[in-house]
């Protein structure tokens, strides 16, 4: 009875779909370039030309120097170069990114989850919830928090994860409505199975594709999110290098010094443009029914 | 179909009061100081507290709350502890020229995502269609701002075709105000001279915005005209000897429409609420700047006033859209 | 190059035409022809228009074109000048003025400025005791006005005060009955907030807050001389190079927040004039001489010459090095003063003598969040002070947070950084405020106290002889230096950016980018 009606469990199905991945040329790029800013974030001070200048070292005889073999990004309005910077900048642009996309995919999944599960009046009062908060507007709401909480690393993180769990919440809470329905689940329960064991051991598993497909997607987003609060002024303390906070500085000092602005805006392009193709090919190639 | 629409309808009572909860709780429960940013940097102790007395912020977080929620029911938002104006006066002189970015960014993302989607789905898998796929994925990761600036770059500081920023030229008054949206007013007013200006500053700031919606478009456009010609019965019909590009006009058109109305309604709200950052960098006169400025100074009526008034327009549009959807498409049941 | 003043429709023609009375005066042929509205763009917006509470320099330049005070000041070094005001006598010991008013003076309402308006105004602005009140404090008090008659004035001081002329800029003059007929609550500074009861050239005709005001030559324009104006526009231009951009392109006539980068970049640039001027405007880095490691004079020394001046100077662009306490050129200031420079072997030294003689220690420093060359400063400090192996945390904050912080030595970070515009071009204005105890607790002297500073001081604002007043301040400036309370900055030039069409303009180093707009012209 057990082993016969089961569908493929997700396990059985990976192998198929990491095939299926390897095939999308376009994919195998975005984890490329994924790779490339995790090894940034991970290495990215010690492969800086001028690591003084990440910790906050500055050069005040050498400001607003065009790009040069020496500094192919040129140097900022403290001589700083700004390739290191952009290169040391990836960690904080990344670690905020992956920490709002983390803890608020995690509350979501656990409000989703609980919802989902215990039916009721607590799935209404919850989903009721979900509901307004997909409504507020995010980025107000990140800015409203961060800018009451102060600048800083882990306000800033603070302020975008409490408006992003919400989606989070709708598709776990979906997934688990859908798994409870499926043979395995509703044979492990009709076999005595606890509560707890069902929801771990039968349902969990089968949401874990879809939340992994929505993460990477959601983690170029998050990028972009933290580069703007930065770029508003909220951001992470200086002398912290980020990318978007770099570009807020940059601006003011376009046209004709233009290339301070280049370096940070393509990181994060770049960067964004990485995780955006990764979670298309994941979505494709693990989620195949989930459109967007 | 009226029952629907009633029944929606009532539901936004509580969607707003849930909304303004919600905004409270956040604003509320935040520590801060806002009376003493208003209140500036010579105020006495006494003044902070007039102050405070004066806009309620010395009582209870939920007494604040039921007395805002009254004066909701009768329009009435609040005073900005900053300008100490109206809230809904402010939002009504700011809120036009959000709505009239957004539409324009829409209509541009409309525009050019139908067709370059459907020409994408005809070339499945061959090289145009797989630069645009890249192209619509590198559209979506561009941060606006960014965009914003290369734009200005080149086409107001290099080229000089296009002005920098703002909603008109410093020195024309904004045309007589019926709709509050400056080119639509200076159309109905025949004034050509400032529906061009209006037109030109409208340019720049709605093509960095329309990006991502286009990308959208774009691609749901494309999968779903793809999903149609696999069909069962467009095979059939191509069997029948039908044309098939009589065939594809006629189911993909509909496709188009519903794909269209499903991307308004996601990325109306949300660029209501986005448009911030272009804002920011156009120096555009809109809900957005007027939102930063209040946030930057922790002046918490305007900003649970946007909050709010974007919202109830995301939820409007999206009903729409479900009406719209009803109204295309006979097979939708409203329930 | 877009030329504004041709891209105007005919609305505006007329609309500007019939506000103003130059316009409506002219014949017909001619009024056609563009009015002159000289276009001004500024980072700060209008939060309150009222004379007697406002302060910052937007609301300055309101005060000095829309309101008109006693007296004005003109000219490098600045002088009294005569506003409602067309004569004055001072008594000897310089404890009464008094003051003829101009019988041309009209408000904009067209009832005449009289005595009782003056005296009214006064004493309103002492007591709300807001805005710039604390210049007159312990001056003034109501009961040392009088008006003698319709048009004289007598003011007599509860304290002398050298400086007591140049201070009355800051006290425009309202109408009294259009005030009284407004009081409300709370002495007509709700009404004021919003609306105006001045006298001064120009009148406001539009606010649009957060992005433009309009402004008119007023009809009842009283003042002798001046320029060819019919309107001014105040536009807010909120991001950095938009200002400098708009005036490249000739979209604007004057940008008033123009940074050095913006300087380089106009050098040069087709129909723009750029004015760089020194200005009394101070940047020091004040330390807590009271709490933590910065209590120990030894620490602030090493600290003192640790700092990285010529960086420091690099960074701010178009600026000079301080020399001690007081702005350069103002009266009494040393030039020889002997002040700490950079020298590592002479900050290792000290740093030698204090509790930490190797550094490691961690110190704090904040700074106001919407001012970017603070954050350069702050970041200037922080590379300088790694050679005495000590590290620094730099917090941006909000205005009123920083304000705060200062209440007390266990608040106030180990430095924080002051910017200090004079508001009149006496020394007593930096002195008293920077460095005399009865600040303590102020955001511009949050700690430093000292009896033998404040004597000097005190002295210092008694004395009317120039000679004894220069030898007082050299004293106190030997005395401040001798106890390094502050890492003593730059004094950043003002730089204004404006079009070669803008005719008129005097540069006085008091306020400067608040615009007097009645003596410009556009040709």
């Amino acid at each position: 009875m057990t082993a016969g009606t089961r569908p493929p469990r997700p396990a059985a199905r990976r192998p198929r779909a990491l095939r299926r991945f390897g095939r999308n040329r376009l994919s195998l790029l975005g984890a490329g370039l994924v790779a490339l800013v995790l090894a940034l974030a991970l290495f990215g001070p010690l492969l800086a030309p001028y690591p003084a200048h990440v910790a906050g070292g500055i050069d005040t005889a050498a400001r607003f120097q065009p790009p040069s073999a020496a500094h192919p990004f040129g140097t900022n309005e403290l001589g700083q170069d700004v390739l290191s910077l952009t290169l040391a900048g990836a960690r904080a642009s990344v670690l905020a990114g992956f920490s709002v996309v983390l803890i608020g995919g995690t509350t979501g999944i656990l409000i989703g989850g609980i919802a989902g599960f215990l039916g009721g009046w607590i799935d209404e009062i919850l989903m009721r919830l979900t509901d307004l908060m997909l409504i507020v507007p995010n980025l107000i709401l990140a800015m409203t928090v961060a800018a009451v909480l102060g600048p800083g690393f882990q306000n800033m993180v603070l302020a975008l994860a409490l408006g992003w769990w919400p989606g989070y919440a709708r598709l776990l809470r979906g997934e688990v409505l859908a798994a409870r329905e499926r043979p395995h689940v509703t044979a492990a329960r009709a076999m005595g199975a606890s509560q707890a064991r069902v929801l771990v051991r039968h349902i969990l598993p089968d949401c874990v594709s879809p939340v992994i497909v929505k993460m990477s997607l959601d983690m170029g987003f998050a990028i972009l999110m933290v580069a703007g609060l930065g770029f508003i002024g909220i951001g992470v303390r200086p002398p912290v290098p980020e990318w978007g906070t770099m570009l807020a500085t940059a601006r003011a000092y376009m046209p004709d010094m233009w290339w301070v602005a280049m370096a940070p805006g393509l990181a994060i392009f770049v960067a964004v443009f990485g995780f955006n193709l990764l979670g298309d090919g994941l979505r494709d190639s693990l989620d195949p029914r989930g459109g967007r | 179909m009226l029952r629907f629409l009633f029944r929606r309808l009532l539901m936004l009572g509580p969607v707003l009061v849930g909304l303004t909860a919600i905004m409270f709780v956040i604003a509320r429960l935040l520590p801060g100081d806002p009376v003493g940013l208003a209140a500036g940097p010579n105020a006495t102790l006494a003044e902070r507290a007039a102050l405070a007395q004066e806009f309620g912020l010395d009582r209870p977080v939920w007494d604040q709350y039921l007395s805002y929620v009254a004066g909701l029911a009768r329009g009435d938002l609040g005073r900005s502890l900053m300008t100490r104006r109206p809230v809904a006066e402010d939002i009504a002189i700011y809120l036009p020229a959000t709505l009239e970015l957004v539409l324009a960014a829409m209509a541009l993302a409309i525009a050019l995502g139908l067709p370059l989607g459907l020409l994408t789905a005809l070339w499945q898998n061959r090289w145009p269609d797989r630069l645009g796929q890249v192209l619509a994925i590198g559209a979506i990761s561009m941060p606006r701002f960014f965009l914003g600036l290369l734009l200005q770059l080149v086409f107001a500081i290099w080229l000089m075709w296009l002005p920098l920023g703002g909603q008109l030229p410093v020195v024309t008054l904004p045309p007589p105000r019926v709709t509050g949206l400056v080119t639509l007013d200076a159309a109905l007013a025949g004034d050509w001279a400032t529906l061009g200006a209006a037109c030109r500053h409208l340019a720049l700031p709605a093509l960095a915005l329309s990006l991502s919606p286009l990308a959208a478009i774009l691609r749901m456009m494309r999968a779903s005209a793809i999903e149609v010609m696999a069909q069962d019965y467009v095979t059939a019909a191509r069997a029948l000897g039908l044309p098939r590009r009589k065939i594809l006009i006629k189911t993909i058109g509909r496709n188009a429409v519903s794909a269209t109305l499903t991307v308004i309604g996601l990325y109306f709200g949300w660029l209501l609420g986005g448009t911030v950052l272009v804002e920011t960098v156009f120096d555009w006169p809109g809900l957005g700047l007027y939102a930063t400025r209040a946030i930057l100074s922790q002046d918490m009526m305007p900003v649970i006033g946007v909050a709010l008034v974007t919202g109830l327009i995301f939820v409007a549009v999206n009903l729409a859209v479900d009406l719209a959807y009803g109204l295309i498409d006979p097979r939708v049941r409203y329930e | 190059m877009t030329d504004p003043f041709r891209a105007l429709n005919r609305r505006d023609l007329f609309l500007l035409a019939g506000a103003g009375v130059a316009g409506a005066a002219l014949p017909g042929r001619l009024r056609a022809q563009a009015p002159r509205v000289l276009v001004i763009a500024s980072g700060q917006d209008f939060p309150n228009l009222d004379p007697h509470t406002a302060t910052g320099y937007a609301p300055a330049f309101f005060m000095r074109n829309v309101y008109d005070p006693l007296l004005r000041v003109s000219g490098n070094p600045p002088r009294p000048v005569p506003g409602l005001a067309r004569s004055w006598d001072s008594s000897a010991d310089g404890m009464t003025h008094e003051f003829h008013l101009d019988p041309a003076a009209r408000f904009h309402s067209g009832a005449p400025v009289t005595a009782e308006d003056v005296v009214y105004s006064f004493a309103r602005a002492l007591r709300l005791a807001k805005g710039n009140s604390w210049m007159l404090r312990g001056i003034l008090t109501p009961g040392g006005l009088e008006a003698v008659d319709p048009a004289t004035v007598r003011m007599t001081l509860a304290a002398p005060f050298a400086a007591f002329l140049q201070v009355l800029p800051w006290f425009p003059v309202v109408e009294k009955a259009a005030v009284e007929a407004h009081l409300g609550e709370d002495d007509g500074q709700s009404w004021l907030m919003t609306q105006t009861a001045g006298s001064g050239p120009f009148a406001l005709k539009q606010a649009q807050p957060g992005a433009l005001y309009r402004f008119v030559r007023a009809p009842t324009a009283w003042q002798g001389g001046g320029g060819n104006l019919d309107g001014v526009i105040w536009r807010i231009a909120r991001e950095g190079a938009t200002e400098r951009l708009l005036l490249q392109r000739g979209e604007i006539n004057v940008a008033l927040d123009l940074t050095s980068e913006d300087m380089d970049a106009l050098e040069g640039a087709p129909g723009v004039v750029r004015v760089i001027q020194p200005e009394y405007r101070t940047f020091t880095i004040k330390m807590n001489t009271r709490r933590g490691p910065l209590a120990d004079i030894n620490m602030r020394r090493a600290i003192s010459h640790a700092l990285d001046y010529d960086a420091l100077r690099d960074t701010a662009g178009y600026a000079d090095l301080m020399v001690g306490p007081l702005p350069l050129g103002i009266l009494g200031h040393d030039p020889d003063l002997a002040v700490p420079r950079h020298d590592p072997d002479a900050a290792r030294a000290h740093l030698a003598r204090t509790a930490t003689p190797e550094g490691g220690i961690s110190l704090k420093i904040v700074y106001s969040a919407n001012l970017e060359q603070q954050r350069r400063y702050a970041l200037v400090l922080l590379d300088s002070l790694r050679a005495l192996n000590i590290t620094l945390e730099i917090q941006p904050m909000r205005w009123p947070e920083m304000i705060a912080a200062c209440a007390s030595p266990d608040t106030l970070p180990d430095f924080f950084p002051v910017y200090q515009t004079a508001n009149y071009g006496d020394p007593d204005n930096f002195a008293y405020a920077a460095y005399h105890s009865a600040s303590n607790g102020n955001w511009q002297n949050p700690v430093f106290a000292d009896p033998e500073v404040d004597r000097l001081i005190e002295a210092g604002r008694t004395e009317t002889d120039i000679e004894a007043r220069k030898a007082i301040y050299g004293d106190f400036q030997r005395k401040v230096v001798a106890d390094a309370p502050d890492l003593f900055g730059v004094q950043e030039r003002r730089k204004l950016g404006f079009r070669d069409a803008v005719q008129g303009h005097v540069f006085t180093p008091v306020a400067a980018n608040a615009i007097e707009c009645w003596p410009l012209s556009l040709v």
